[in-house]
């Protein structure tokens, strides 16, 4: 399997240079992995998924997502919109639109037709076993269909690489294991690479590999070699 | 669903503010709408009554002469003067007397060449024109149905009996109520052949009628002038100028207000929807596109601001100003500006909180609680 992410020497800082929230990142994921991304809370977890997904960019260093070279790269609306899938803490639904139509909205960027949108839509709603739901208002679903509508709103433009930033986070612990188990399925039969942040350790558990940040720096890259090459070169 | 659709979703998220939004550019287009209607209005009875009818313009004597009945007449030859002077095309006298005619004591007969009714402005809706030097009149509207006469009757002029022949309508009130017959007729019934009272003037295709009435004033202003109706049209201007001037001023503070209302309406909804725009900059929304949302939102506002407008200014303009003794006239113009107004408030009221969308870093968007 080829890496699908390739990260060297990544830095980011914020409030001028006060907080070092990546601190020389070295991270290599490939495609079709599960990996999960842990740390306490301030260690750069989410920083290091925004980057991911090209939400924000480094201060220094180099970083490849999915062929995609996000520093040179100035189509990045383009690569969010066809390589990326976001899946957040809070379903992020729009409030005003029926559930189909919050999974069509990622679609607006593809060429598609209003009628092939719908259908890729029930398609996906079926998928998270939510197709009879399709004409609701997300304020009459709960709040584990909320984000399995949200899991089915990241997959709409067949992305090669799911971001899910604390997914299970607002949930109870029985919708978190249906939620994580429906990831964890779409992962498997749709071979998309699945990068979840989480401080949970059960969720992290069920990665291929956990990934550990601290202070900005990769202190667990969940491969032993890996780690042992990092810990020479410090 | 397609994109459009979503943006005409968008803006009724927030009834309440989206209803005040409207209303407050509705009143502006309503009197924008109402404004036009009444100028128009005023326009179509000022050049009904002024602009001689079909004719450019009319001439009548300086001084004279009064006729029997008080109305100044001028000679009758100067119509062929008139009808020879550069860029004239067609020159027609009118004789306008105040005689008896059936039960009144005194109403206006008009007499003029029966080739020349379409420089009177008239047009028949009944029966026929009258012949040359004959016993045969038509009636305005507003003196048939008054007097209940209809074709076929005879009325008496002057105790000679005519025929009447035909009922015309005008824009013209004097005319409406008046009594139409041929020019050698009106003469004979005054045995006065030689004089007339106006001469009604069309100018050749393409010629300015201004320039051939100061010609003319230049040549003859000693005898005869062109300067009433030239004054008169003057002054129609001079007025059009000012209601077409407050009709701005009244746009451009419903730009304004408009404007700053819409500002309003849409920042809040940025604001109320920054997480919003971050998921969709996360999901791959270009900048273009986001801006695009935001504007047609604040379009959508304005254009239906300016449907309901237009349509409440019309049926408040035709409610109320036939009071006042005018008919509103609306012309595509005043829906065009109304719009265009509307249109420009959107894109004014859209552009700064589209911007200020599209420049949220989306980690920060995606953050805001």
């Amino acid at each position: 399997m080829s890496n699908i992410v390739e990260i060297n020497g990544l830095y980011k800082s914020y409030e001028n240079g006060n907080i070092k929230a990546l601190n020389g990142i070295d991270l290599t994921i490939k495609e079709g992995e599960f990996v999960s991304i842990i740390g306490p809370s301030g260690s750069g977890k989410s920083t290091l998924l925004n980057m991911l997904g090209a939400l924000d960019l480094p201060d220094k260093g180099s970083i490849k997502v999915a062929g995609y070279d996000l520093l040179s790269n100035k189509k990045l609306n383009e690569f969010r919109s066809q390589k990326i899938g976001f899946v957040f803490q809070l379903h992020n639904l729009i409030p005003n639109l029926s559930v189909v139509e919050n999974i069509e909205i990622p679609m607006f960027t593809s060429k598609m037709s209003n009628s092939e949108m719908r259908s890729r839509a029930l398609e996906l709603l079926d998928i998270v076993d939510l197709k009879d739901k399709a004409s609701l208002k997300p304020s009459k679903l709960s709040g584990g269909e909320r984000q399995r509508v949200a899991i089915a709103r990241s997959l709409a433009n067949n992305p090669s690489i799911i971001l899910a930033d604390e997914p299970t986070g607002s949930l109870d612990s029985k919708t978190s294991t249906k939620i994580l188990k429906q990831l964890i399925d779409l992962h498997k039969h749709e071979h998309v690479t699945l990068i979840v942040v989480t401080h949970d350790m059960d969720v992290a558990k069920l990665a291929d590999r956990t990934i550990e940040v601290l202070d900005g720096k990769l202190v667990n890259a969940g491969d032993d070699s890996l780690l042992e090459d990092k810990i020479n070169v410090e | 669903m397609s994109f459009l659709k979503f943006i005409i979703k968008n803006p009724f998220r927030r009834k309440n503010s989206a209803i005040l939004s409207i209303v407050g550019i509705c009143i502006g287009i309503i009197v924008i709408v109402a404004l036009g209607g009444i100028t128009q209005g005023l326009v179509s009875t000022f050049e009904d009554t002024i602009h001689a009818g079909g004719a450019d313009f009319s001439i009548s004597g300086t001084e004279t002469g009064d006729s029997a009945y008080g109305t100044n007449t001028i000679s009758a030859n100067w119509t062929d003067t008139i009808a020879n002077v550069s860029g004239v095309d067609e020159a027609y006298a009118i004789y306008v007397v105040l005689v008896p005619i059936g039960d009144d004591y005194m109403n206006t007969l008009i007499g003029i060449d029966p080739n020349g009714t379409d420089l009177a402005d008239i047009s028949l809706t009944d029966g026929r024109m009258f012949r040359d030097n004959s016993s045969e009149v038509i009636l305005g509207e507003v003196y048939a149905n008054d007097n209940n006469i209809s074709v076929g009757d005879n009325i008496l002029i002057k105790n000679e009996e005519f025929e009447v022949v035909g009922i015309y309508e005008t824009g013209d009130q004097n005319m409406a109520g008046g009594v139409f017959t041929s020019i050698s007729k009106v003469g004979e019934l005054m045995d006065d052949s030689d004089s007339i009272s106006n001469i009604y003037v069309k100018v050749k295709k393409g010629v300015d009628p201004q320039s051939v009435a100061d010609r003319i004033d230049e040549l003859y202003g000693d005898n005869i002038t062109t300067i009433t109706s030239v004054m008169e049209m003057e002054q129609m201007g001079t007025m059009l100028n000012t209601l077409e001037a407050a009709s701005w001023g009244i746009s451009l503070l419903a730009i304004v207000v408009g404007g700053l209302g819409i500002i309003n309406t849409m920042l809040m909804s940025v604001f109320e929807r920054t997480r919003e725009i971050g998921v969709l900059k996360a999901v791959g929304w270009s900048n273009k596109k986001i801006l695009t949302m935001i504007v047609g939102e604040s379009l959508v506002i304005t254009i239906v601001s300016a449907i309901i407008g237009s349509i409440i200014g019309v049926v408040a303009t035709y409610a109320l100003v036939p009071m006042m003794g005018l008919t509103p006239v609306f012309t595509a113009k005043i829906f065009i500006q109304a719009f265009l107004i509307a249109i420009i408030v959107g894109i004014v009221g859209g552009i700064y909180p589209a911007l200020k969308a599209v420049k949220l870093p989306p980690t920060e968007a995606l953050r805001y609680e």
